[in-house]
């Protein structure tokens, strides 16, 4: 390992959270969505050098392509409202609590092992298939749930009935079963917000 | 034989339990039939499985390394308490046919009972200490249902809240107790607490004991937890019958007298014991004598004889015990089910409204007063072998001041239980519409309870060699015949004294006021529950006003959550430095 | 070498957090939560490396990026019903919305 591919390592590294701090900064949502894709393309580098192929080709096609076309369809359809709004939790604690959670976490895993010698191992798609056969059958059960969550962020027509369904149901006199659960919400109301 | 066995003894009230769930719309006579059939074939089960009682797990399911194994041990007690539990359920059952003819969501009420007896067979003859725990709340589960059956009565539902979370509280205990057992010596199973309690260091083998003993003292309804019983009433009388005489507050007793090898060692423990049991039988007897609510002065008068057995289980006399529960779950069901078939016909549950119910419901009376014989403990009843042979155990090991308590309280037994007789069969008669008679399938469960109460004691011998392997073995109990120790001891005679100075006290009450107007005070603190009740309000108000105030801290806010998790993660990590 | 890695995933793993604690609009929450499903996946990879079991390493990361996906996906979809249904994407008014 020379210094050459330190510093080239030490490149990605900084680019990949270089961009994470601009998702964080980016005023508009649109913004923030391509630059995630930025962090995700960097990510990939790291794996690939990391000798991980086949993760960093699906994270590249997956993490920069897949999720960054998702999420500019759904800003286009929600809006991309330029939220310049103060947060609820003040900054300064905000920043206390996690450059102290990273200072713990640092000092609990630095300086790390240096990769250690190679265990004999089976090829990776043998892991993948037999060795985490179960986290493969978890895993299409989760697609399973994208594919539904895909539905629903499709599902515009159906969910405007449903409005105008409760829009209907609105414009009755609430029924008087309600009142305890109204009467949470005016407590909760009352907080200054 | 017996892996089968014990297993159908579970399986046959839940399958029971979700078929009539299943049929729940059919026709109401449908369910009856299911219910009781599916009962009856429990309790040929458990009766057949007394002959197959063995040491060894009859049935094993392996969960791997976490979990350990999950067995089922049909020793003796197992057997003993499991058989207890689905003869009495399915006498309710059959009881419920007359009883509950009418009453809406007939599938959820015999879904829970079924599910609640399985349960309670379950949690007896558990193997695993982790098994015995899930048994153990699933009973809870089911009886907070069953309690809250009538789910637009604020009254029920409150009572069924009070039970859970006053059973949950002995929960904690056992959890507590059954966690410290695996990590200190790597197994949950029971055996290996019972062998291996020895080896413990003292302390935590006293928190194993104490906790156990707040898990039974809550399921069992002793001072101080005994506020749940009475409000438990609002349930159904078969119901009440079943919690009340053969399964839950059973559980109490059962856990004692199974891990009382283990802990009799533990300093202080047989002494707390003793006194929460003595406590509780005053207590008990005191309230149900002032009580006029015919449900709840069988509550009490329950509450009571649990303070027996538990008194028996602090002595040493663990068979004892458990005879006593065996009678005492015999005369309890029938005094239950018999002032069911009261309420049933009267429609209310107070004693000052009814009275010389006896000329028009003789069946009723004649099995009542039979109940009423063995609660107090007047020869041959069951209730007499056993409230003797607690006494003269009592006498001999235990404590002289526990034992002039216990003593006194069998005549104020006596007392409250003949004032009940008086107040609802006897007396100036009742005004009301003209009454029936119990119908059939009342009458067939009363009349086996009643011949129970009459015959069951002849079976002392053959229950004393059930218990032996599974109880004998650690403690050692007096050999020779039972009955014959009971007849021989000049305790019994003075015993008997006793409780004929409780009769007599009912008897010449008319000049006893002078002395009753003096004691109006303790009648007083009996009747507002001696303070348990406000302490109960007390905790909920306190537990409420912390929960008031917490919840400024549920903003709903993400970003805040976000500072919650971030805050574990460092709480977390600083453990992880400052623990190596 | 492995050092600049567990930097950069930690660093990762911060500013995500610190997104968490700060952005008030749902569709950047989501985003924030992909940086630090990222650090996830890179950190399976990393561990596989130093602990020598490589693929295991590599599979479960696999296993992240899938799961990764699939939240982004179900957390667009409810930001997106969000948005229909009450008219803002700020999570401090959604917490005081009624139904």
């Amino acid at each position: 390992m020379g210094v050459k591919s330190l510093m080239l390592e030490i490149a990605l590294v900084f680019g990949m959270l270089l961009c994470a701090v601009m998702v964080i900064r980016a005023g508009r949502l649109l913004a923030a969505a391509l630059w995630l894709a930025g962090v995700s393309v960097f990510t990939a580098m790291l794996l690939y050098r990391l000798g991980a192929i086949e993760v960093a080709v699906i994270e590249l096609s997956v993490g920069a392509g897949l999720v960054t076309v998702l999420f500019v369809f759904a800003i286009s359809v929600a809006g991309d409202q330029g939220m310049k709004v103060p947060s609820s939790v003040p900054k300064p604690l905000a920043w206390g609590l996690l450059a102290f959670a990273l200072v713990l976490l640092l000092y609990l895993t630095l300086p790390p092992p240096e990769v250690s010698a190679m265990r004999a191992e089976a090829a990776f798609t043998e892991t993948l298939w037999q060795g985490r056969a179960l986290d493969v059958l978890v895993q299409i059960v989760m697609i399973f749930s994208g594919v539904l969550g895909f539905v629903g962020l499709l599902s515009e027509s159906k969910s405007e009935q449903m409005a105008a369904v409760v829009a209907l149901a609105e414009a009755e006199p609430e029924p008087p079963a309600e009142a305890a659960v109204t009467e949470a919400d005016a407590l909760l109301e009352q907080e200054p917000v | 034989m017996a892996g089968a066995l014990s297993l159908l003894v579970i399986l046959f009230p839940w399958t029971g339990a979700v078929i009539v769930a299943l049929a729940a719309r059919r026709n109401p006579r449908w369910l009856h039939l299911l219910a009781a059939v599916f009962a009856a074939a429990a309790a040929a089960a458990g009766l057949g499985l007394l002959f197959y009682t063995g040491d060894a797990p009859a049935v094993t399911l392996s969960l791997g390394g976490a979990f350990g194994d999950f067995t089922l041990v049909p020793d003796g007690l197992g057997a003993f308490l499991a058989a207890v539990a689905v003869v009495i359920g399915s006498l309710a059952v059959i009881f419920s046919a007359d009883y509950m003819r009418g009453e809406a969501q007939l599938g959820r009420y015999y879904f829970l009972v079924l599910l609640f007896i399985g349960s309670m067979c379950g949690l007896v003859l558990s193997g695993s200490l982790l098994l015995m725990f899930i048994f153990w709340e699933m009973t809870a589960l089911c009886s907070y249902a069953l309690i809250s059956f009538y789910n637009d009565d604020p009254k029920a539902v409150a009572g069924g809240i009070k039970a859970l979370v006053i059973t949950q509280f002995g929960g904690v205990g056992l959890m507590i107790g059954v966690l410290v057992t695996r990590a200190a010596l790597g197994s949950d199973s029971v055996s290996a607490l019972l062998n291996g309690a020895d080896s413990l260091p003292p302390e935590l083998l006293s928190l194993i004991a104490f906790g156990f003993l707040i898990a039974a003292a809550a399921k069992s309804a002793q001072v101080p937890f005994h506020t749940w019983l009475p409000g438990a009433m609002e349930a159904p009388t078969p119901v009440s019958a079943l919690i009340h005489a053969a399964t839950m507050v059973n559980a109490g007793v059962y856990l004692l007298a199974r891990f009382y090898p283990a802990f009799a060692g533990v300093p202080g423990w047989t002494t707390a014991v003793v006194a929460v049991g003595m406590l509780t039988a005053l207590m008990g007897a005191l309230m149900a004598l002032t009580s006029d609510d015919l449900k709840r002065v069988l509550a009490y008068s329950t509450i009571s004889q649990l303070g027996y057995m538990f008194y028996a289980i602090g002595v040493g006399a663990v068979f004892a015990s458990q005879f006593h529960l065996l009678s005492h779950a015999v005369f309890k069901a029938l005094l239950f089910l018999g002032a069911g078939a009261v309420i049933h016909a009267v429609g209310t549950r107070d004693m000052r409204q009814m009275g010389g119910l006896g000329s028009q419901m003789p069946f009723v009376r004649g099995v009542f007063i039979i109940g009423v014989w063995a609660l107090v403990g007047l020869p041959f009843a069951n209730g007499f072998w056993s409230k003797e042979l607690i006494l003269e155990a009592g006498l001999a090991d235990g404590p002289a001041w526990a034992y002039i308590v216990m003593l006194a309280v069998a005549g104020l037994t006596a007392l409250y239980s003949f004032r009940m007789v008086w107040m609802v069969f006897f007396g100036k008669a009742w005004t009301g519409r003209r009454l029936h008679d119990a119908p059939a399938a009342m009458r067939g469960s009363l009349g086996l309870l009643a011949v129970g109460t009459l015959t069951i004691w002849l079976l002392a011998e053959p229950f004393k060699n059930l218990l032996a392997s599974s109880l004998l073995r650690h403690i050692g109990e007096a050999e020779g015949s039972v009955l014959l120790a009971v007849l021989t001891n000049p305790a019994t005679l003075l015993a008997l004294g006793v409780i004929a100075a409780g009769l007599a006290a009912w008897w010449w009450r008319e000049s006893l006021t002078g002395v009753a107007n003096r004691l109006r005070f303790i009648a007083q603190a009996a009747q507002a529950d001696f303070g348990f009740e406000w302490l109960n309000r007390q905790v909920v108000i306190v537990t409420h006003r912390t929960a008031m105030t917490l919840r400024t801290t549920q903003t709903g806010q993400l970003n805040w959550n976000a500072v919650g998790i971030v805050g574990g993660l460092v709480i977390v990590l600083l453990v992880l430095i400052v623990g190596g | 070498m492995t050092t600049v890695l567990v930097v950069g995933v930690f660093g990762l793993v911060a500013i995500g957090l610190y997104g968490l604690l700060i952005v008030r609009n749902l569709i950047k929450i989501v985003i924030a939560l992909q940086l630090l499903t990222k650090a996830a996946a890179l950190a399976m990879v990393v561990a596989g490396q130093v602990s020598g079991q490589v693929n295991l390493g590599q599979s479960l990361a696999l296993t992240v990026i899938v799961a990764d996906t699939i939240v982004a996906v179900v957390g667009l979809a409810l930001a997106v019903q969000v948005r229909r249904r009450f008219g803002t994407l700020d999570v401090r008014q959604l917490s005081t919305q009624k139904r």
